[in-house]
C-alpha cells in the first residue's frame, strides 16, 4: 500500500511543481485524518492541489466559493419539499464529499465557518434534527487568503486548531515556473491522473497511523517542546489537543516514510506546519518563526 | 595567513611586552644600567609599533642590534658571572624575538623562554611579595600560551581553568615535597646593593640612622620559653679599636673570621638554650647571637669572640640554628686583654674623672656599678637628637652635654673604664624585639639596634649597659617608651603611625614568617625529616590512604546509582555517548543525535557506511525501542571502536 501512496505522492508531483515537501505534508494530513488550511494568494495552486489529491485517491471532490452572504444551508443541504413525492426530500449540500476545498473560508459569516468546522470536528451533520453521516474519508481543503482582509471575519483561535496542518504553497522558483509556462496546459494533466489508491486502502493506510510506535523518550522530547510554549507571554500555549495532533501528524510523516517507528526529526519536521498556527492565529504561514524558536530552544537530549 | 594574524592581536603582544618588562625588572640584578636602558627602549618601541599596527622590525636589524648587544655582554662575562650573564643572553633572545616576531613556531619558543625566565627570577627573589608577583607574571604568561592555542575562544573559562588548577595542584604540592632539593650548580654572584645593618664602624650617630629604619633584622624563634627582656642582648659586633672619635672592628679580628674555634671548653658548659634565628639579607656576613653560643648549624661560624658569621655574605635570607647559654663571654687570649687597654689620646677630663674612680673603687665591678649610679644620679639625658659635640667628643659630652643615645654612653662607659686600667669594649647589636604570641617568634627590627660595653673581670666579658642606667625604659619596654614625646614622631612617620596601615604590615610580617618558615625553609633536612616521619607512620598512612580510596568510591557509586535512578535518558544514547561522547559534545543542543552524525556521514566518505549503520540502529534501538537493535548497537559499537577513534580524531582535526 505504501508503494502506491508514493505513486500518489510522483502523480501529484507531476502536477505540482517543485512542491514536493507541501505535498507530502498535505497527504501525511489526510493519512493523520486532520484538515488542513492553505494560506495563500489566488493563482498559487491550491484548488490543483485539492483536486489533483481527489483524482489521484478516487475521492470524490466539491468545491465551494465562501461569500459574506453563504448560508449554513448552503454548505450542508436543506429539506426540500418535493412536490412530485409529497415529501421532504433532503438535498446533500456540497459538505457530503469526501474532499471538500472551502475556498477563501474567511470571506464566510461566522456561522457559516462554525458549521463547516463542526461537521469537520464530529464527522456529521444535523439537519432538521436528522444526523447524518458525512462520507468516509471525509478531508477538508480550506483556503485563505493573507491579504485583503476587508470584510471578512478570521477564523478564532479556537476553531483554528481544528486544522490540524497550515501549509503554504508559496511562489515556485524560477526554473519550475519556466517549466510550468512551457508545458501544454495542467487542467489536462489534472484529467490525466487516475486513480493509484482506492478508499479501502486509504482508509487502512489510516488506521495504521496509530499503530506507529512512539518511544517513551520520543514523548518526553514532544512534551518538553511542548511545555516550553506554556507559561510565556508571548505566544498562545500549546494545548493538549495540539501536542496529540503533533504525534498524530508525526506518526502520519514517520509512515509517509516508511518507517514504522517515529524519530525526534519527525516531530521535528511536523512541527512547524501543526504548531505555528495555534501559537500565533495572525501570523504569517509562510514564516513559522516562533515553532523555529521552540525548536531552537528546547534542547533534543536523544 | 591566519597565523600572521592571530600574531597581529594586539592584545597578545601587549601581553608578551608586559612580561618582558616586568622580567627586566624583576632580574634587573644581572644588569647594568645601561643595559636596562636599552631593552626598555626597545620594548617601548615594540608597544608603539604595537598601536600604530607597523610590521615587525625587520630581521637584519634585530640581528645587528642583538649581535653587538650579545658581545658587550660577552665582554663583560669575567665582570657579571655565568649566571648573570646567561641570564642577559636569554633575555635578549626573548626580546629581540618579540621584536621580530613573525611564525606561530616562534610565538610558542618565546612563551617557553618566558616560563624559563620567570623561574629564574626566583634565583634571586625569595620575599613573598616578590614570588606573589612573579606569580602574576606567570599567569600572564600562562595566559598568553592559553590564547595562542586557542585564539578563535575570545574568553577564558574560568570554571575550567579554575578546574585544572585544582586538579593540579596536589601534583604541584606532591612535587614540592617531595622533590629532591639540589645543590645549585653555580655559584649565586653576590649582588651589588648596599649592605643593611649594623656597620664594622661605630659613629656616635650611627646608631641613631639605623633606629629610624623599621624593617625586620631577623627573627628568632625558641625552643623553650622566651628569656627575660633584660636579657635580650644580640650580641653582633665587637668594636675593639678607638682612635679618639670613632670605633672599629679590629682587623685581626676580620681575619680571623674564618677560622672556627675551638670550642671544646666552652662545649661542655651547659646549653640550656636553644633557638633557631632567620636572619633578613644584609649583605654582610655578620650574624647575631645571645652571650655565649655553643654550636650551631653547619652554615654558620662561631668565632673566638662569641660572634657568629656566616661563610659569605648573607643575600638570601637564612636560617640557622643555635644553642647556648646566657653566661657571659670567656676571654679568649691575653692578646685579647691587651688588645682593649689601648687609649687614645684627647679627652683630658675624662681621663681625670677615671683615675679618680680608679682610686675610689679598686674592684672592677664596684667601679662599673659606680659608674652606672654616676650615670643615674647626675642629669644625663637620652635622646635620638643629641646636640654635635667637639674634637674631645667623649669630655664634651660627659661634662658638658650629658645628652646623648646609646653609642655616646656606651663609648663613653668604655674610654672610661679602659683609662681606669679595665679592659673594655663597645659591643654592637640589638637589644629586646617584639614578642609575637601567637605566631611564637620574636622579630628584632633594625630599630632595636643597640650598643653597650663588656669589660673584662676575672677572665670574664661581663656586659655592661650604661644605657639601662640612664633608660631602663629602653631596656624593660621599647625604645619608643624610652624617648621624649617629640622625638617619637622622628621613629615614625605619619604614615607609619596609622592603626590600619600598622596593622596591615603586622599581618603581612606574620604571613612573610610563615613564608620563610615553610616555604624558604623547606630544605633537604626536612625533606628528609618528612620521609622519615612518613615511614614511621607507613601504616598508618596506608590506612589512611585506603580509607580515603574507599571513601570516593563510596561516594562515586552512590552518585552514580542516584543518577541512574533520576536520569531517564535512554539506554541506547547512553551507549552512543560511551563511544562517541566527544563528538557529540559539540552537537547543537535542539538537534537530534540521528541527524547530528547524519551530518558527519556525509562529511566524511570514509566512515560513511560505519555512521550509516550506527544511525540505523540507533533509531530502531531509541525509537522503536527494539532489544535486538539495542544489543546490536552495541555489538557494533565495540567491534568498530577503533574505527569510531579514527573518525573522532577526523573531526577534531578539522
Amino acid at each position: 500500500m505504501l508503494t502506491q501512496l508514493h505513486n500518489v505522492e510522483q502523480s501529484l508531483n507531476q502536477v505540482i511543481l517543485g512542491k514536493s515537501s507541501q505535498i507530502r505534508l498535505a497527504l501525511c494530513c489526510l493519512l493523520a485524518e486532520g484538515h488542513l488550511l492553505l494560506e495563500d494568494l489566488p493563482g498559487m495552486g491550491k484548488t490543483t492541489l485539492a483536486h489533483a489529491l481527489a483524482n489521484s485517491l478516487g475521492l470524490s471532490y466539491r468545491r465551494v466559493q465562501f461569500t459574506s452572504d453563504l448560508l449554513p444551508g448552503d454548505l450542508v443541504g436543506m429539506n426540500i419539499y418535493d412536490t412530485r413525492s409529497q415529501q421532504f426530500r433532503f438535498q446533500a449540500g456540497p459538505v457530503f464529499s469526501q474532499v471538500l476545498l472551502a475556498d477563501e473560508i474567511n470571506r464566510a459569516s461566522p456561522k457559516t465557518q462554525s458549521a463547516l468546522l463542526e461537521a469537520m470536528e464530529e464527522k456529521q451533520v444535523s439537519v432538521d434534527g436528522e444526523t447524518r453521516a458525512l462520507p468516509t474519508p471525509f478531508f477538508v481543503i480550506a483556503t485563505q487568503n493573507p491579504l485583503f482582509h476587508a470584510g471578512t471575519s478570521a477564523l478564532p483561535e479556537s476553531q483554528l486548531d481544528r486544522f490540524m496542518f497550515r501549509l503554504s504553497l508559496g511562489f515556485p522558483d524560477h526554473q519550475t515556473e519556466h517549466q510550468l509556462l512551457q508545458r501544454d496546459s495542467s487542467t489536462s494533466r489534472l484529467e490525466l491522473l487516475t486513480e493509484q489508491l482506492n478508499t479501502e486502502q486509504l482508509r487502512a493506510l489510516q488506521q495504521q497511523v496509530p499503530k506507529v510506535a512512539a518511544s517513551d523518550a520520543l514523548i518526553d522530547y514532544l512534551l518538553a517542546l511542548v511545555n516550553s510554549s506554556r507559561h510565556r507571554s508571548d505566544m498562545l500555549p500549546l494545548s493538549p489537543r495540539a501536542s496529540k495532533a503533533i504525534l498524530r501528524a508525526a506518526k502520519a510523516f514517520a509512515l509517509i516514510n516508511q518507517r514504522d517507528y517515529v524519530t525526534a526529526a519527525d516531530v521535528q519536521q511536523v512541527f512547524p506546519y501543526v504548531a505555528e498556527h495555534r501559537l500565533a492565529p495572525s501570523s504569517d504561514a509562510q514564516e513559522s518563526r516562533l515553532s523555529q524558536l521552540l525548536l531552537l530552544q528546547t534542547p533534543c537530549p536523544i | 595567513m591566519l597565523t600572521q594574524q592571530m600574531l597581529q592581536q594586539k592584545k597578545l603582544l601587549l601581553c608578551w611586552a608586559v612580561i618582558q618588562f616586568s622580567l627586566l625588572l624583576l632580574l634587573q640584578q644581572a644588569f647594568a644600567g645601561w643595559v636596562i636602558a636599552i631593552f626598555a627602549l626597545l620594548l617601548l618601541y615594540r608597544l608603539l609599533s604595537v598601536f600604530q599596527a607597523k610590521a615587525p622590525v625587520s630581521l637584519k636589524l634585530v640581528n645587528l642590534l642583538a649581535g653587538i648587544i650579545a658581545i658587550t655582554f660577552f665582554l663583560q662575562l669575567r665582570q657579571a658571572g655565568v649566571l648573570h650573564f646567561m641570564l642577559q643572553i636569554l633575555l635578549l633572545a626573548a626580546t629581540a624575538r618579540l621584536l621580530a616576531l613573525r611564525h606561530l613556531y616562534e610565538a610558542r619558543q618565546l612563551v617557553w623562554v618566558h616560563y624559563f625566565l620567570i623561574a629564574c627570577c626566583f634565583i634571586l627573589h625569595q620575599d613573598m611579595l616578590i614570588a606573589l608577583l612573579i606569580f602574576l607574571v606567570f599567569a600572564a604568561n600562562l595566559y598568553s600560551h592559553y590564547r595562542l592555542f586557542s585564539p578563535s575562544v575570545h574568553q577564558v573559562n574560568w570554571p575550567q581553568t579554575g578546574r585544572s588548577l585544582l586538579i593540579i595542584l596536589p601534583l604541584w604540592l606532591v612535587m614540592f615535597l617531595l622533590f629532591p632539593r639540589l645543590p645549585p650548580f653555580w655559584q649565586i654572584p653576590n649582588a651589588n646593593i648596599a649592605s643593611t645593618g649594623l656597620s664594622d664602624t661605630l659613629d656616635p650617630g650611627s646608631i641613631e640612622q639605623l633606629v629610624q629604619d623599621d624593617s625586620l633584622a631577623f627573627r628568632v624563634e625558641f625552643d623553650g620559653a622566651l628569656p627575660p627582656r633584660q636579657q635580650l642582648y644580640w650580641r653582633a659586633r665587637l668594636y675593639e679599636d678607638f682612635d679618639g672619635r670613632r670605633w672599629q672592628v679590629t682587623t685581626l679580628r676580620q681575619n680571623a673570621n674564618r677560622q672556627r674555634a675551638a670550642n671544646d671548653a666552652a662545649a661542655s658548659k651547659d646549653s640550656s638554650l636553644s633557638y633557631r634565628i632567620i636572619a633578613e639579607a644584609s649583605q654582610q656576613t655578620g650574624l647575631f647571637a645571645l652571650a655565649t653560643p655553643v654550636t650551631s648549624s653547619s652554615n654558620v661560624f662561631i668565632s673566638p669572640g662569641g660572634l657568629l658569621s656566616s661563610s659569605k655574605p648573607v643575600s638570601q635570607r637564612l636560617s640557622y640554628q643555635v644553642s647556648g647559654s646566657l653566661i657571659p663571654v670567656m676571654l679568649v687570649s691575653e692578646q685579647e686583654q691587651l688588645l682593649n687597654l689601648r687609649t687614645a689620646p684627647g679627652n683630658p677630663q675624662t681621663r681625670q674623672f677615671a683615675y679618680q674612680l680608679k682610686q675610689q673603687y679598686p674592684q672592677n665591678h664596684a667601679l662599673v656599678q659606680a659608674l652606672a649610679e654616676h650615670f643615674r644620679q647626675q642629669a644625663f639625658y637620652y635622646s635620638l637628637t643629641p646636640p654635635p659635640l667637639g674634637s674631645n667628643s667623649i669630655d664634651a659630652f660627659l661634662f658638658d652635654s650629658r645628652t646623648g643615645f646609646c653609642s655616646h654612653y656606651a663609648s663613653a662607659s668604655a674610654v672610661i673604664l679602659r683609662h681606669a686600667g679595665i679592659a673594655a669594649r663597645v659591643v654592637g647589636g640589638y637589644q629586646g624585639g617584639n614578642w609575637h604570641p601567637q605566631q611564637g617568634y620574636l622579630a628584632v627590627r633594625q630599630r632595636e639596634a643597640h650598643a653597650w660595653v663588656e669589660y673584662l673581670d676575672n677572665g670574664v666579658w661581663q656586659p655592661f649597659d650604661p644605657t639601662a642606667a640612664v633608660a631602663p625604659e629602653r631596656i624593660l619596654n621599647s625604645l619608643d617608651s624610652a624617648l621624649p614625646e617629640d622625638q617619637r614622631a622622628l621613629l615614625d612617620p605619619g604614615w607609619r603611625q596609622l592603626a590600619l596601615l600598622q596593622n596591615v604590615r603586622q599581618q603581612l610580617m606574620h604571613l612573610d614568617y610563615y613564608w620563610s618558615v615553610w616555604v624558604l625553609g623547606f630544605n633537604e633536612n626536612s625533606q628528609q625529616q618528612l620521609w622519615r616521619n612518613l615511614y614511621r607512620h607507613l601504616p598508618a598512612i596506608a590506612y589512611a590512604v585506603a580509607a580515603l580510596f574507599s571513601i570516593i568510591i563510596v561516594v562515586l557509586l552512590y552518585y552514580r546509582l542516584t543518577r541512574s535512578s533520576t536520569d531517564n535518558t535512554p539506554e541506547a544514547t547512553k551507549q552512543l555517548y560511551r563511544y562517541l561522547g566527544k563528538v557529540l559534545a559539540s552537537k547543537p543542543p535542539s538537534l537530534s543525535v540521528s541527524a547530528f552524525l547524519l551530518q558527519y556521514a556525509s562529511h566524511y566518505p570514509a566512515h560513511n557506511v560505519c555512521l550509516k549503520q550506527l544511525i540505523a540502529l540507533y533509531e530502531l534501538a531509541l525509537y522503536k525501542e527494539d532489544v535486538v537493535a539495542l544489543k546490536q548497537l552495541k555489538q557494533y559499537l565495540q567491534c568498530h571502536k577503533a574505527e569510531l577513534g579514527r573518525l573522532r580524531r577526523a573531526i577534531k582535526n578539522t
